[in-house]
């Protein structure tokens, strides 16, 4: 190797490092010592959240450095006949690639993250621009922002451009919805200083996380979010879906660190959340057919 | 066709894959082996879920083969790094010569995921500096008209 050769490749593996480094654990953005005393009230989640350490707080190619970060959880319980035949039907494009080395590798890890196809082959509903649902967008590593109203809290996720209105008036969950859609029926209260959010009636056609994990409509979904600094939010979940899972699913703790509204511009200056749309017109009619296909080897 | 496999690339790149392969592209994509191409672009999207370049290589005997990219940035991130939409149109006009190193496609197709990136004076276009997947982009030396440039290290809001 010539001296400027591996000058060049000396830079770039230090490139490397830092792209891999700079981020706090999991992807986080890494702790400020500046935020340590700012006063907060335990019961104001509203603000830009993120789980992603990048500038702006992104993920995109800039997460998932290890499989768990878009996972619900790892420790995933037995399913039911019905849901055995829902997870082997979904066929996602994350995780460890299907029968490589790199999967094989892996025997510790649970089947759903070393099953990946490539997008062009795979079901995933989200590769199309339908709604994520919510166990799914709050995993993914992009901002999102809660807005505290008094008698709801809006919970607007950047990707996507999805909103969850999560009921705060004192209503019931709603049981055995006549219904099913996208994004479900969400209401919410006070525990202590943790945010309970009950969701029932969530579109079977949603995942539960990119490894394909299915829910049935009947899943009733909890969230417990607790503000435990002036800059985290702490979230776990558990998924209660006897159709599918023969024991409840609790998440792994999803943490969020804050971003302050003009932790995000556009080139012009424009702070907050961006207007991060998946429009079919983007996602299916042009980058489906000219690169997502082909790379895929659907389309020659 | 020009295509160079360097093996610093090569060697480099193989050993991200530990922190690169494990993404939903990294399941069409073949990291271990990037490829260089010279080439001269003949469209760029600048839209979700991730801007796609097309260029074209002109081989050894004259012979002209159409490629695809996809960058591993989406707009929201090529944002933070100064390079808005503006900016990335001008820089990747079509007739724009270019070098690009990509992961190209294991399907054979002439399709790649786009990691390193320079115009004909050697200057790192949209960021892309051979990062590879999680590359944060760089803001690089001419911000477009109304871009509030700051350097990358400012721009981490914590």
């Amino acid at each position: 190797m010539s001296n400027l050769t591996g000058l060049l490749g000396a830079a770039l593996l230090g490139m490397l490092s830092t792209a891999a480094f700079a981020q706090g654990p999991r992807g986080i953005l890494a702790h400020n010592s500046a935020n340590d005393n700012k006063p907060y009230n335990k019961h104001d989640i509203s603000g830009i959240w993120t789980r992603n350490g990048s500038p702006g707080g992104y993920g995109g190619g800039g997460t998932c450095r290890d499989c768990g970060d878009r996972g619900y959880s790892a420790n995933v319980p037995a399913p039911t006949p019905v849901g055995q035949k829902m997870f082997d039907k979904n066929k996602p494009s994350y995780g460890r690639l299907l029968g490589s080395a790199d999967a094989a590798a892996h025997p510790e890890e649970p089947i759903g993250r070393r099953r990946a196809v490539p997008p062009a082959n795979d079901s995933d509903p989200y590769q199309h621009c339908n709604p994520m649902g919510p166990t799914r967008a709050l995993i993914y590593p992009d901002p999102m922002e809660m807005s505290v109203l008094p008698d709801r809290v809006l919970q607007q996720f950047e990707w996507g451009w999805g909103t969850r209105v999560l009921w705060t008036d004192g209503r019931q969950p709603l049981i055995d919805p006549d219904l099913p859609v996208w994004w479900g029926y969400s209401t919410a209260h006070w525990d202590g200083d943790t945010f309970v959010v009950t969701t029932t009636g969530v579109d079977d056609r949603t995942w539960v996380d990119h490894y394909g994990y299915p829910h049935s409509a009947d899943m009733v979904l909890e969230e417990r979010y607790r503000r435990t600094a002036y800059d985290v939010l702490e979230l776990t979940m558990t998924i209660n879906d006897p159709k599918v899972y023969t024991q409840p699913w609790k998440s792994e703790l999803k943490q969020f660190r804050r971003l302050e509204k003009d932790g995000i511009k556009t080139v012009d200056g424009w702070a907050g959340l961006l207007q991060d749309v998946c429009a079919p017109a983007d996602e299916v009619d042009l980058f489906n057919k000219r690169i997502r296909d082909p790379a895929g080897g659907v389309i020659k | 066709m020009t295509r160079k496999l360097t093996f610093t690339w090569a060697a480099l790149l193989a050993a991200a894959l530990p922190l690169a392969a494990h993404h939903g592209t990294g399941a069409s994509y073949d990291l271990a082996h990037p490829v260089t191409l010279q080439g001269t672009v003949t469209e760029f999207h600048y839209t979700n879920p991730h801007p796609q370049l097309f260029f074209d290589v002109t081989g050894e005997k004259g012979e002209v083969t159409h490629w695809g990219g996809e960058f591993y940035p989406n707009p929201a991130q090529l944002i933070q790094g100064g390079w808005g939409r503006r900016r990335s149109e001008a820089a990747l006009e079509p007739g724009t010569k270019i070098t690009v190193t990509v992961a190209p496609a294991r399907a054979g197709t002439k399709v790649g995921a786009i990691l390193k990136l320079l115009n004909d004076k050697g200057e790192v276009l949209l960021g892309v500096a051979g990062g590879g997947p999680g590359e944060v982009p760089q803001g690089g030396p001419s911000p477009g008209p109304g871009a509030e440039q700051k350097p990358d290290s400012e721009q981490k809001k914590e």
